[in-house]
């Protein structure tokens, strides 16, 4: 049927949409990032603590957005229910709430052992008095020395979980030729984890600031490299992928790069200008470390702005 | 087994938009944000005096394959035996996911503010729990062995309703003629509303 078509971009999931689908990709990688350093680098307490709690700052707030813009704040209830995957095996909002939901529970009970040991947290007027309770002390005692991989493996699954959701709900819209595409999860899991590493880079430069880090350090400097490589790589393949085959696609590769915010704030900034500046580091070292933190800033930056775009440069192809 | 489908002579619309009051009426949509199941759409195609007004009826497609279903967390859009794609209100918690998942803009919101003024506008209002609503085909007026709100009122009937599986029925002939054909069928999504070209005719 050849019916006139109006070509509109989406207004229900804006800017509002992208911060949760950032959070929640980057508090999740955050916590998965941590806790397979801390099981297979080496044990490290503050490590694991500032991006415990850090990522579930970041997928509660996250969480809590998108709550905030339901028209049946009751009814989320029913996807809160983790039997909603049996019912519902084909939505990937109810498999992201899950993910979401037990990323936190793990991650709180991985971190639960180092809280124990923690000086910090036991000065704490009523938590610190709950953590020097005999009985906590023994669950976390017995959490850390029997169960810690398995508990940060079932963390590991449901942090990866959480980043590829933030693209495969997108993923999931049919009409809209920029997002339904396999590479949307593939973007969007890279740049989780990338942001992730860059945001631990910050904590490990200004927080920690210790010499026997650097090995950490350049491990997370080469990940990085390595994603914003692959994140250019599925960049391209967009750009040729949107220049034909659909309406919709076209003019959401007029929208992206027809706009300097995408063009040089995201590219530019986000991913070119770090991925020298660590590149640099990682063939010749930087003399100074505010070289990599400026670039895990942009990293940061960009891993926003790349989700920001997303969201409004999606085309719907109506007929009418 | 019954598969209800819709068939739109554009041939035959005259634009009065009587189904879009008729729809509203039977099934309380929020018509003071403009907002509706069905819409007509009223577009000019040409130049000069080579002008053709065309009226355009759009509604929920009833997809066999349907996305909006798919993407629903938490089962509140479901599909009945007869095809018919319904919203259960318990159960919708408004994300909105069917809303962008929908490519025929089939999909609105009832808001608590909407029930609010629906109280007021319509009297007694049968919704009583906001959701991303939408046309189910009038499926209270089809149990009770009647015709779609928007079909019984059209006056030049460019709406016609019947069953697909039934081969006397005058609608599964003209979907199988060809005549009658679905819109954006690339896409997938199997849609249960046919449509009869007006730009065709010699």
């Amino acid at each position: 049927m050849d019916a006139t078509i109006t070509y509109e971009t989406q207004q229900i999931w804006t800017s509002w949409f992208a911060v949760y689908l950032y959070l929640g990709g980057l508090g999740a990688a955050t916590l998965t990032v941590t806790f397979l350093t801390d099981m297979y680098l080496r044990p490290y307490k503050e490590l694991v603590l500032w991006g415990a709690f850090s990522g579930i700052v970041m997928l509660g707030a996250g969480s809590g957005l998108l709550f905030l813009h339901l028209l049946d704040h009751m009814a989320a209830i029913h996807v809160m229910n983790p039997l909603v995957l049996f019912e519902k095996p084909d939505a990937w909002i109810a498999w992201g709430t899950q993910f979401i939901s037990w990323m936190m529970i793990w991650g709180f009970i991985y971190a639960f052992p180092y809280m124990v040991e923690s000086d910090f947290l036991r000065g704490l007027p009523i938590l610190g008095w709950v953590l020097g309770r005999p009985w906590v002390m023994f669950l976390a005692a017995h959490a850390g020395n029997h169960f810690r991989r398995t508990i940060g493996w079932l963390a590991t699954i449901n942090g990866i979980g959480v980043a590829v959701y933030t693209g495969l709900v997108l993923q999931s819209f049919p009409a809209v030729t920029l997002w339904h595409n396999p590479g949307v999860p593939l973007l969007f899991t890279a740049s989780a984890f990338s942001t992730a590493l860059a945001y631990l880079l910050l904590v490990l430069h200004l927080v920690m600031n210790r010499e026997e880090d650097h090995p950490i350090r350049v491990i997370y400097e080469r990940i990085d490299l390595i994603l914003i490589s692959t994140e250019l790589v599925i960049l391209f393949s967009f750009f040729t992928y949107l220049q034909s085959g659909s309406e919709s696609g076209y003019r959401s590769a007029e929208l992206l790069w027809g706009d300097l915010g995408w063009l040089i704030g995201f590219i530019g900034f986000g991913l070119l200008v770090p991925f020298f500046l660590q590149l640099k580091g990682v063939i010749w070292r930087w003399p100074s470390r505010y070289p990599i933190v400026a670039s895990a800033v942009l990293v940061l930056c960009g891993g926003y702005l790349l989700r920001h775009y997303f969201m409004g440069a999606a085309v719907f192809a109506y007929p009418g | 087994m019954t598969r209800y489908v819709m068939v739109i002579d554009l041939n035959t619309c005259v634009g009065c938009n009587a189904c879009m009051a008729a729809c509203a009426i039977e099934n309380q949509t929020p018509v003071w944000k403009s907002v509706w199941r069905t819409y007509v759409h009223d577009t000019e195609i040409g130049t000069g005096e080579d002008v053709h007004r065309r009226f355009f009826p759009s509604l929920c497609n009833h997809c066999a394959n349907p996305p909006c279903m798919t993407v629903c967390p938490t089962g509140a859009t479901y599909q009945r035996e007869d095809g018919i794609v319904m919203v259960d209100d318990a159960l919708c918690m408004g994300c909105q996911a069917c809303a962008l998942a929908c490519p025929y803009r089939a999909r609105y919101s009832a808001t608590y503010e909407d029930i609010e003024i629906g109280r007021r506008f319509y009297g007694a209002l049968m919704r009583d729990r906001p959701s991303v609503d939408k046309c189910n085909f009038c499926a209270h007026r089809v149990d009770a062995g009647q015709e779609p709100a928007c079909v019984e009122t059209c006056v030049g009937s460019a709406r016609m309703f019947g069953d697909l599986d039934d081969p006397n029925d005058r609608i599964s002939q003209l979907v199988k003629s060809g005549i009658a054909r679905p819109l954006l069928p690339h896409l997938g999504t199997r849609p249960h509303v046919y449509y009869i070209d007006d730009l065709k005719r010699s």
